[in-house]
Formats: structure tokens, C-alpha cells, sequence
């Protein structure tokens, strides 16, 4: 159930992947005092504001002995005196809400009379005494600054101890605008307070370095980034159901990898949706918004607000924008400090201002020889390309929204099969740093080996034949392990799929026993051949030589396999080949938590249409499924009949206005899942039905109808029955016995 | 005994003075309508014994077990004998499971189904 908003924007149900941060924040409160601060680092909008405010209504609910107080500096906030008086009175506000557990009161315009009105009879003199001390020092601009920053400690003083949440993440970049919150975080830290500190993380060490105090390194840290794909993907389908877009999977999913997964664009840009009443079916229709997001919406506000704060002036911003341009376009897309500074012609303070907030929003990766324009986000990219032609080449600005369309439509389908590709690796830099010299069988590093012994075997017979293997090899201890394209940009293939370790072959960290792995995987449909097998391994031989490693060892991996000359290559060459399966294995026995330990669930999904008869298509469907993974013929059956009676209550019951039933069909280890869901509303006479103890036949068999969801529960082994926003769905589950 | 094709596609075969009437592959509400208009139809012209055959039939939902219960109610008001023959073991699980089998005898085949209404012959 959905908790009131107190403070957060988003509600409960829509904030998505954050839970154990907000669990952290929340525990902190009782972590005191062995670690009193808690410093979250965060990238640029990866939400940790909206964190910081959950956190706090969280805490507020729970109402506990601290009172939980939330303040966040603004890059707008002006002097010194005046974010004081804004702390003094948010805290004074925040702490009678808590004390009268009335959330409202946090938000509403209260001045320190409205404040005494409301406060407890019996927090009444203190607040009175504060709100008097407030008056008398605000005579001395220094000492009213003192004297609010300082309010925690008061309270504290006054045996009532508070729990401040500080987001940090809005305020300026630059050193001037860290004054007042390194005050107050002096303050806290001096009092026996615990406490959260939230800031960008390239800012935030600047930050809490600041800080005179000595407890300082006291501290625990928690690092906030961009969401996960599967939460990025649950805040689009809630986004797109609250707001009422259309949107499939594979449009859900170009949104959350151009966006790179960042909750902040993304509510941006479906908010931009419902707005221009957008249907985000095809990639032209999320290509068409994210395009208008761009040139004239809320993705070009956001950074021209960053770029306006870094260089205010507009000569030096279209300097800075062609600057940024043209250093992303190089072939290096980074140039010296040097040149940066000559072409921006601003003298060294200013220069290094502009450098250093540039760098704090992750705009660049700065160095202290060189500048590099950070080329990972599409959406930054994307802005300063289509703004420098605006802005500065001056171009029509349609010729350039068409043109920026074009590109972005042409590259949908890439990232797309990137973001495929992604997923269908085996996960090498999870994989290496599990080695940790642990002995394997060798069979499973040479392929034609492998497939001689267990080629069509079971996996029982597999694994029973690899633990009696006596021929070992030992890996090395993996220190640390990066893409091969971060050593050597002509290296081609993405980042999951060539990976350079660095390890010791034992323990004992010699000369002797540094080794680099490379190991790369191969695309090959059918086993390997000789000549692609020749051209990998000469690819990362050369790539190693290059990169100047004494003593490596390539490690190649194609899903099927290697053909016998391949094979017989790698082994004259001292190199290994294993297929996929050989991986999963070495992953299996690695204990590895990597994605290729659990073979992501078979997962089968089709759409029929309503009436017809269509459920037989359905039927025959699961049957085929069923009979796949080895059910018997009597659950089979079951399966059948009970996947039938789900698509006929979703006909007869869901008022479906697009006359469809989508059905998955997800294959486990030990059972199968079959998930039916329709568009359209829940009948009041099916929403109370799940947990019903089943017991067919209730009436003497001579009942009419209404025996569908019973039967259902009798023939299946699990039954959820779920309203969802879009309509309804029926996951029904059965287990291979 | 006579062998016919009742209206849309129902096959029906008569032996004495019990009809048989052969279900179709899959029993839904469709197919069972049209098993009930028939018996319907052979209780209107006095028919006191009728046997259901289930031998095609692979797939039943609960909207076709329904319309058999309405038949059973049927049978009963007409004082007429029904007969299910030929039930697979997963519809017979079914019909078991929904009570229907109380209600309703369920013979191996035809033969064992005639022998029943043989058995009980005359019938009232």
C-alpha cells in the first residue's frame, strides 16, 4: 500500500530500486555512533535527492527516539545569512511536525509565531527560547549564521536529539558555494550527532575534506548510481500506466538504455509524454520526443542550466560549447589542459572554475594534464552536438531536428543490439576476478577435450566425469580486470565480451608470477573455425604485445565451441578455447555470481486474439512447452486445461477494450510459468479470489459456471491472481516432478 | 441401427431406443450447445436413454462441463437415462473433480453403456 508523501515527490510504488539505500539511510540513525556520518556519493541525477527525501519520510513514519531532518541546499541559494535563516526555520518546522506527528506541517508557509501556535505544550519554552535567541543575533550577520547552523547542537543540548538528512547534490560547483554547508557539517560533526551527507561524488570528497574534524573518518559511505536496467524498466511501465502511454517492451527498453537509466530523464521524458499525449509504440514515436526533449524540453533546460552556472557569461558559453564539441569530436575526443585553456582564453582562476565544475557534473573527465569530454552518456552527447549546431554554427534549427532525428532513429536499433549483445555475454569481468587460484579441470579450458569426453552426456554424468578429472589447472589470483577497448580503442566488440585481467599465477606476488589473461569471445554460430579462431587469436596476441604484457595467456570462448584444426591451433599456440557451456561449468564451480551461473529462464510469449476459440492455439502451445522440458503427459493436461480456463475468464471477465490475451510462457529449473494477463478491468466478483482454498465440485457438481479459477487452483501448483494498473494477469505456476 | 449427422456437424448414431451422440475434440461452449440441442431434441421425441461418447474428445473446458450439468438436470426431468462412455483419464479426472460423476454414470465404452441401459430396460 501506497504511505502518504511527505516529503518525496514520487510515491512509494513508483520509486523504484532504492530500497535497501533507503534501508541504510534509515539503519544509520541507529549505527550511532560507530560510524555517525554517512556520506552518500552519487552521480549527477541518479536521484539521490528524491533518496534523501524517502529516507526522511520513512523515518518520519517509523517514529523513532531521533527526529529526522531534512535540508537541501539549492545552487540558487544566495548568501550565507540567508541558507542559515532557511536551515534555522526548516529545522524549527521540520522538528514540530515530527513532535506533533502531523507530516502536513512540514510543508506548509509557517513564520515562528505560526510555529509557537503549534508546537507541544511541552516544547514550547525551548522553541520559544530558540526563536528568541534567532532574534537576538541577528544583529551580527556571523553570529546569526552561528547561531542557526549550530540549532542541532542546541537541541542536542537540550536533550533532544535530531537526524539530519543534508543534500548536498543541488548546490553550486564551486568552492565558494561549499562555505556554508562545510559550516554546517562542521557543526554536526562536532556535535555527538549521526548524520547524512549527500553530494555529487565528485564533489562530495572536496566537500567532507573541507571539514575541520578529527571524528571525520568516522565514516560510512554509500554510493548512489544510476538505476538498474530491471528498475529503469519498472519506472517506465509504471510512468507509461500512470500517465496512460502506450509503450511495448522494446521501445520500454531504448528508453531506459538512451537514458542510461537515469530516473531523472526518464520521468522527464515520460511526463514529456503524457504532455504531448504521446504514444511511445515505435522507435520513431520515442525518437520523435526524445528529439523535441532535446532541442526544447526539459533535457535541454537541464543542461543549459549547468552550463549556465559554470559559465554565466554568453561569449564564454559558446566558446565552452564549441570547446566541448569540438574535443568530443576529435579522434581521441580528449585534448591537454593546455590547449583547452588557450582556446577558452580565460585566465587561470576562471579557467580552472570552469574546468572543475565541468568535471563535478561528469561533463568531462579532467586530469591534471588532460581533458576528456565524457562520451558515455548518449543524452549529453546527443544535447551537445545538436546545441553547438544551433548555437554556435548557427544551422537552421529544423534542418538540425531532422538530422538529429535521423541519427537517433538510425542508432535505435544499435543500441538496442548493444544492449542484446550485453546480455547475451557470458559475463567475463564478473567471471576472471572469481578465479582467485582455485583448480579447475582442464578439459573445461580446452574444448576438443571437453566434447570428446562429454559431448551429448547429462549434466549429472558431466559433472560426475569433471570431478574425477585429475588434470588440473590452476588460475590466477585476478586483481583487477577491465575492457580490452580501455587499453586499446581499435579493439572492437563491446566491453562485456574482451576482457584484460591482471593476476598473479599464485599468492606470492613476484615478477615470476604476473600473468595477464585476455580473453574474448568469439561470435560463431557453429563451432570456430581455423581461420576465424587464427584471426582472434592474432587480434589479441598483437593487442598484448602492444599493450607491452611480459607473460599473457588469451583465453578465447565461442558459444559452440571449436572446430578440431581450431582446436589443435589453440593448443600449439598455448592458448585455451572453451564454448559456453564449458564457461557456465567453470562458473558453476567457481561459485561465480555472475549471470552464466543461472542461465537466464526460457521465456516464451505470444499474443491471441479473444474468442474463436483461440485458447486451443494457446493450449497447443504450452503443450508442445510442457512436453519440452519433460512434464507428464497427466500434468501436461493440467497445464492445458488450466492455461484454457485462464484465457476463457480473461475473454469473458477482463471488459478488454483491445480484445487481446497476452500470455508468457517462463521455463525454471524446476517448474513452468504460465503468466496470462489481459487489458481491462477486474470484476468485483474475481478480486477477492486469490488464497481461496479450492475444492471443486462445492456445489455437487451441479452448479452453472464459475468453475474456472477453481479449477485452475486444483490443476496448477501455484495461483496469483493480480489487478495490475493495466489490467489483469493470472500467474500460474507448475512444478516438474 | 442408424448412423445420422444432426445439425451442424453433431454425429449421432441410434441403437434400439438409445442414441448415441458423439462429442467433438474439444468440449467448449460451442460444442456443448450443440450436444445439448441435440439431446434436447431426442428428449422431445421421447428418447429415454442416450449415451454420450467422449472418444474424440481431447480437451474440455468449464463452460462445456456446465452445459453437461444442465443435461444431467435435463436427463433427470425427463426421467431419462444419460450415459457418458469413452471418457479419457484427464476429462474423467475433471468431471471426478467437479462433482459431475455423482451425477452421472460413466461407462468404459458404448458397448458396456448399451449393456447398462439393457439392463434397466423398460425404462419408466
Amino acid at each position: 500500500m501506497n504511505q502518504p508523501r511527505i516529503l518525496s515527490r514520487i510515491n512509494q510504488d513508483e520509486f523504484f530500486g532504492r530500497a535497501a539505500e533507503v534501508s541504510d539511510i534509515v539503519r544509520q540513525s541507529s549505527a550511532f555512533p560507530d560510524a555517525r556520518t554517512l556520506v552518500l556519493m552519487t552521480t549527477p541525477d541518479a536521484g539521490a535527492s528524491e533518496l534523501l527525501r524517502h529516507a526522511y519520510d520513512e523515518l518520519f513514519r517509523r517514529r523513532g527516539e531521533l527526529v529526522p531532518i531534512h535540508f537541501a541546499f539549492r545552487r540558487s541559494d544566495g548568501s550565507a545569512v540567508e541558507t542559515a535563516r532557511r536551515f534555522f526555520h526548516t529545522l524549527l518546522q521540520q522538528y514540530v511536525a515530527y513532535r506533533r506527528v502531523n507530516p502536513a506541517l512540514c510543508k506548509e508557509t509557517l513564520t515562528f509565531y505560526d510555529l509557537l501556535e503549534v508546537a507541544l505544550p511541552g516544547d514550547y519554552e525551548l522553541i520559544t527560547n530558540l526563536i528568541e535567541g534567532f532574534h537576538r543575533e541577528e544583529a551580527a550577520e556571523k553570529d546569526l549564521i552561528d547561531f542557526c547552523l549550530s540549532l542541532p547542537n542546541r537541541l542536542l543540548a537540550e536533550g533532544r536529539t535530531v537526524y539530519p538528512l543534508i543534500d548536498c547534490t543541488k548546490m553550486g560547483p564551486f568552492q565558494e558555494d561549499m562555505v556554508t554547508p562545510q559550516l554546517l557539517l562542521t557543526e554536526l560533526s562536532q556535535a555527538e550527532l549521526p548524520f547524512v551527507v549527500a553530494g555529487l561524488r565528485r564533489q562530495a570528497n572536496k566537500l567532507i575534506h573541507g571539514v575541520d574534524d578529527r571524528e571525520w573518518a568516522a565514516k560510512a559511505t554509500l554510493h548512489v548510481d544510476h538505476l538498474s536496467e530491471s528498475s529503469a524498466q519498472a519506472l517506465v511501465e509504471s510512468l507509461a500506466r500512470r500517465y496512460g502511454i502506450e509503450l511495448n517492451q522494446t521501445t520500454r527498453d531504448l528508453i531506459v538504455q538512451q537514458l542510461n537509466a537515469s530516473p531523472l530523464f526518464i520521468t522527464e521524458f515520460m511526463r514529456a509524454a503524457r504532455g504531448g499525449q504521446t504514444s511511445l509504440t515505435s522507435y520513431l514515436s520515442c525518437q520523435r520526443l526524445y528529439v523535441d526533449e532535446l532541442l526544447g524540453g526539459s533535457i535541454k533546460r537541464h543542461f543549459d542550466r549547468i552550463l549556465q552556472t559554470i559559465a554565466p557569461a554568453a561569449q564564454t558559453n559558446r566558446t565552452l560549447m564549441r570547446v566541448l564539441y569540438e574535443s568530443a569530436m576529435s579522434d581521441t575526443g580528449k585534448a591537454s589542459l593546455w590547449t583547452w585553456k588557450k582556446r577558452l582564453g580565460l585566465a587561470a582562476p576562471e579557467f580552472e572554475h570552469v574546468i572543475d565544475a565541468l568535471h563535478i557534473y561528469e561533463l568531462v573527465n579532467s586530469t591534471a594534464a588532460f581533458i576528456e569530454v565524457n562520451s558515455g552518456s548518449h543524452v549529453w552527447m546527443d544535447y551537445l552536438r545538436a546545441h553547438y549546431r544551433v548555437e554556435v554554427e548557427a544551422e537552421p534549427r529544423a534542418k538540425v531536428v531532422a538530422e538529429t532525428l535521423l541519427e537517433a532513429l538510425k542508432r535505435a536499433p544499435q543500441t538496442m543490439n548493444l544492449k542484446y549483445r550485453r546480455e547475451a555475454a557470458v559475463g567475463l569481468p564478473r567471471l576472471l576476478p572469481q578465479f582467485n587460484c582455485q583448480s579447475l579441470p582442464a578439459s573445461l579450458f580446452h574444448y576438443d577435450r571437453f566434447a570428446a569426453a562429454y559431448k551429448g552426456e547429462n549434466a549429472a554424468a558431466i559433472d560426475n566425469g569433471l570431478d574425477a578429472e585429475t588434470d588440473l589447472i590452476q588460475l590466477p589470483q585476478v586483481i583487477q580486470t577491465a575492457a580490452c577497448a580501455f587499453y586499446a580503442s581499435n579493439i572492437e566488440g563491446d566491453r562485456e565480451r574482451c576482457v584484460v585481467a591482471h593476476a598473479f599465477e599464485s599468492a606470492e606476488y613476484t615478477d615470476e608470477n604476473q600473468v595477464v589473461w585476455i580473453a574474448a569471445e568469439i561470435e560463431s554460430k557453429l563451432e570456430a573455425s581455423r581461420e576465424l579462431t587464427e584471426e582472434w587469436y592474432e587480434r589479441m596476441a598483437t593487442f598484448a604485445r602492444e599493450s607491452g604484457f611480459a607473460r599473457y595467456r588469451i583465453w578465447l570462448i565461442a558459444p559452440e565451441g571449436f572446430s578440431q584444426p581450431a582446436a589443435t591451433l589453440l593448443r600449439e599456440r598455448e592458448a585455451f578455447g572453451s564454448s559456453r557451456q564449458q564457461v557456465q561449468l567453470i562458473a558453476a564451480r567457481l561459485r561465480a555470481e555472475s549471470k552464466v551461473e543461472k542461465p537466464k529462464a526460457d521465456e516464451y510469449e505470444m499474443t491471441i486474439p479473444m474468442g474463436d476459440d483461440s485458447e486451443l492455439i494457446a493450449a497447443s502451445t504450452v503443450e508442445k512447452i510442457a512436453r519440452r522440458v519433460n512434464f507428464k503427459p497427466e500434468a501436461v493436461n493440467q497445464i492445458k486445461t488450466a492455461l484454457v480456463e485462464a484465457c476463457i475468464n480473461a475473454a469473458e471477465h477482463s471488459l478488454s477494450p483491445d480484445r487481446k490475451i497476452y500470455q508468457r510462457f517462463v521455463v525454471e529449473d524446476d517448474r513452468l510459468v504460465v503468466i496470462v494477463a489481459s487489458r481491462g478491468v477486474l470484476p468485483a466478483q474475481l478480486a477477492g479470489e486469490n488464497g481461496q482454498g479450492v475444492s471443486a465440485g462445492q456445489n455437487g457438481g451441479k452448479g452453472r459456471r464459475g468453475w474456472g479459477l477453481k479449477l485452475i487452483k486444483t490443476l496448477m501448483d501455484e495461483v496469483e491472481f493480480e489487478h495490475v494498473d493495466a489490467g489483469t494477469q493470472l500467474k500460474m505456476t507448475k512444478y516438474i516432478r | 441401427m442408424a448412423e445420422t449427422t444432426g445439425d451442424n456437424s453433431i454425429q449421432t448414431r441410434d441403437v434400439g431406443d438409445a442414441a448415441i451422440i458423439y462429442a467433438s475434440d474439444y468440449l467448449n461452449k460451442l460444442t456443448g450447445e450443440r450436444i445439448e440441442r441435440e439431446c434436447r431434441r431426442q428428449f422431445d421425441s421421447g428418447r429415454r436413454a442416450l449415451i454420450i461418447n467422449f472418444r474424440d474428445t481431447e480437451l474440455v473446458n468449464s463452460i462445456g462441463v456446465s452445459i453437461l450439468v444442465g443435461l444431467i438436470d435435463a436427463a433427470e426431468q425427463n426421467t431419462a437415462r444419460l450415459i457418458f462412455s469413452d471418457v479419457n483419464s484427464h476429462t474423467a479426472t475433471l468431471f471426478e473433480m467437479l462433482g459431475l460423476t455423482r451425477h452421472v454414470s460413466v461407462a468404459a465404452n458404448e458397448d458396456e453403456a448399451l449393456s447398462w441401459i439393457s439392463a434397466d430396460e423398460p425404462i419408466a
